[in-house]
């Protein structure tokens, strides 16, 4: 017998034990009820309100289960769902988990169709695998009819390639994420040297300020092996305004350009710590709290935590900027997470209201407050928030300019990102030159794809 | 009562190795949306012979074994001649040595990629006082990153096979050696021609044994170098958890894992034929 079987045996004894005993004649000693209540009876708890007219008590008492990754959104989770699970009734339980064991265990979730989870938090570069498998529900046809509560045109379009696959719309935008500069203004006022606004002013800043005598180095990069430097890598070759993929989505990694990205994001790390090539994202971040680099080039979402006295001593000499670009064809690296429902869910229509209510326009000021990302235009531009959060501006624009397709969003792309982390950080201590490394990127990509 | 303990040794020796051998003969894949399973045959084992990350790790396991055990069994050797004194200092010294084998290797790998930070390690301040660069740390370099996997192994291991030989040493004959002593034998002869002889059914065991762990090993590598930089220290069974648990080729993973049992059982049949033929000997 299932789990799930066994709560709802046990449920129904109990909804029946409580109807018996409430159909059960009174003793009869006891004294008889009241026909009417009092007069003075204190009044009940007034009901919450909802301000966004999304949340009905039609499943209260329903349960959903999240599984949430360790974001930083997740704090904005922490401090909504009990309000969602006042206003509704349900119990929301949400399991936060790391990168590798949400998906781990969703995918053993899907798979065995134990449905463990309503909701899960689905990467971008999940969307393909997502979407091909349908493990998540294709949320189209649930947009469509509930359009009139999603403001829908004030979501980015690039948010949508949180989730979207083919035809279908395999996750709702939750978290966007830019790639952004954030830099040390007093080492930059030192140095003499403004923002870069280009890949090569970019590597020549980054000499100026490297200043190793002094412990401090021009810029962090990540370069360990795996998803760490694959991600930084693609980002460099996006930003140059090359692509691993040709416009029929084949592989095209032995290309000219992106040789010449490649030696160029390799140049890079002469400007960074030397064992920056074995540096994972929090190693970056927290070198770069501690002072040892004086910018990097890292996702939005954690600007706010380096702007705040308390996590970042160098708090107020941090600055945001864009990320400097090799071309006009240059675009901005775009990502984060979207919110899927479990195709083998039971809870789907209360996992939907959850979904609408979370991302829904008064609601997204609280999640950006509690270190959610945006999603919306209309809370970038909303005059309140962007006087607490000044590089909202920035933010808005490389989004708009932003290309979530820079990782490929393809039910490969967990085997074309270890193929490309592992060759990278072989050229990067010296295994293997540049050449080689695009060589055995492409002849990979090639096999994987087959 | 051999009903329950043939049902015991069925349900979790032998039912999951079948299975993990009918599932290496299919493409099952938990991301195959069909989820069909179709058999394959011997495909995925001949694809692991041609597959060049396959070949990497597996160099890359052998070298490790290799590396691993002869210098634990030569420096366990050492440390369990040098330590058989039954004096309380070296009872002492024993308890303390065997320490390292009370730790997860998870946690052993933590530590150590913490000594060997080349920003705030231990190992690294004291390279750069004696003037030594240290740029990506041991664990950084290509050249180095093996070596210093080599060592934590080494520091960990080590102690097992000390004790395994000190209570082989603990229960050789004495007369043979006294015998020797008498004749004027010095203590060099005397250890190469009758104590290591006498030893070396322990010193097999001992080698089979870890010979068996260093084949598997995957904690320490996880937790310190990723199978990197490059390929450096990807070994097979952290291969096989990459092929399995992050693209989920349970078949393919499948066959991985079968061929480094065979390996493991190949390394023990082999001892055991030594360890027959040495027995012989002595009779």
């Amino acid at each position: 017998m299932s789990l799930q079987k066994f709560r709802a045996i046990l449920g129904v004894m109990g909804a029946t034990a409580l109807t018996l005993a409430a159909c059960a004649a009174p003793p009869a000693a006891a004294p008889a009820a009241p026909a009417a209540p009092a007069a003075t009876e204190p009044a009940a708890p007034a009901q919450p309100t909802d301000p966004t007219g999304i949340v009905t008590r039609e499943f209260a008492g329903s349960k959903l289960t999240l599984a949430a990754q360790t974001d930083q959104f997740v704090e904005a989770f922490r401090a909504l769902i009990p309000k969602f699970e006042e206003l509704s009734g349900i119990d929301v339980t949400m399991d936060e988990l790391g990168y590798v064991d949400l998906r781990q265990k969703a995918t053993a979730d899907f798979v065995g169709k134990t449905a463990n989870y309503d909701l899960i938090t689905v990467d971008i570069v999940w969307s393909g695998e997502y979407g091909q498998n349908k493990w998540t529900v294709d949320l189209k046809p649930l947009i469509e009819r509930d359009k009139a509560q999603l403001a829908l045109d004030d979501i980015l379009p690039v948010m949508w390639t949180l989730g979207s696959w083919g035809e279908g719309q395999w996750a709702y935008p939750l978290a966007g994420y830019a790639n952004v500069l954030n830099y040390r203004t007093d080492l930059f006022e030192e140095a003499g040297v403004s923002v870069p606004k280009t890949l090569a002013e970019l590597q020549e800043v980054a000499t100026k300020l490297s200043r190793p005598d002094k412990g401090v180095w021009g810029i962090g990069l990540l370069g360990a092996k795996g998803p760490a430097v694959a991600q930084d890598f693609m980002a460099y070759v996006q930003q140059y305004g090359s692509s691993l993929l040709d416009e029929n989505g084949k592989p095209a990694i032995d290309t000219e350009a992106n040789l010449k990205a490649l030696e160029g994001f390799k140049a890079l790390f002469e400007a960074a710590p030397p064992d920056a090539t074995g540096w994972w994202w929090g190693d970056r971040n927290d070198a770069f709290s501690s002072g040892k680099i004086a910018m990097m080039l890292n996702w939005s979402t954690a600007i706010k935590n380096h702007k705040n006295p308390d996590l970042n001593p160098f708090a107020e000499k941090i600055e945001t900027a864009f990320s400097p670009l090799g071309t006009e064809a240059g675009k901005y690296g775009f990502g984060g997470w979207g919110i899927g429902i479990n195709a083998d869910s039971k809870n789907k229509e209360a996992a939907w209201m959850f979904i609408k209510w979370i991302t829904s326009p008064p609601i997204q000021k609280e999640w950006v407050d509690n270190n959610g990302s945006p999603i919306r235009r209309s809370t970038l531009t909303d005059p309140e928030l962007v006087k607490k959060y000044p590089w909202f501006p920035i933010l808005l624009e490389s989004y708009e300019k932003g290309d979530g397709d820079y990782r490929p969003r393809q039910p490969w792309y967990s085997k074309m990102e270890d193929v490309i982390g592992t060759e990278v950080n072989a050229y990067l201590v010296g295994q293997i030159d540049a050449k080689t490394a695009l060589a055995n990127m492409q002849k990979a990509a090639l096999d994987i794809i087959k | 009562m051999l009903g329950p303990v043939l049902a015991f040794v069925l349900a979790i020796a032998l039912a999951p190795l079948l299975f993990s051998l009918f599932i290496s003969l299919t493409d099952y894949r938990l991301t195959d949306p069909t989820q069909a399973k179709p058999f394959v045959g011997l495909g995925n084992y001949l694809k692991a012979f041609q597959d060049k990350a396959v070949l990497e790790t597996l160099a890359n396991t052998v070298v490790f074994t290799v590396g691993a055990v002869t210098s634990q069994v030569l420096l366990g050797l050492a440390l369990a001649l040098l330590m058989s004194g039954e004096t309380p200092f070296m009872r002492t010294l024993r308890s303390l040595a065997i320490m390292p084998l009370a730790l997860p290797p998870l946690v052993v790998g933590l530590v150590w990629k913490a000594l060997y930070n080349p920003q705030f390690g231990p190992v690294a301040y004291y390279l750069k006082q004696i003037g030594l660069s240290v740029d990506r740390g041991f664990l950084g370099e290509f050249t180095t990153a093996m070596p210093a996997v080599l060592v934590i192994d080494l520091w960990q291991w080590t102690p097992l096979l000390m004790i395994i030989f000190l209570a082989g040493l603990k229960s050789l004959p004495t007369e043979m050696l006294e015998a020797a002593y008498v004749d004027g034998a010095s203590r060099t002869q005397a250890f190469f021609y009758i104590t290591l002889p006498m030893l070396l059914p322990v010193i097999f065991i001992g080698v089979l044994l870890r010979t068996m762990n260093a084949f598997k090993v995957f904690d320490i590598i996880f937790a310190t170098t990723g199978g990197g930089p490059g390929n450096a220290t990807s070994v097979l069974n952290f291969h096989i958890y990459k092929v399995g648990l992050t693209f989920f080729d349970m078949g393919y993973a499948a066959a991985l894992a079968n061929i480094l049992l065979f390996m493991i059982g190949v390394c023990c049949a082999f001892y055991v034929v030594l360890l027959r033929r040495q027995r012989a000997t002595e009779f």
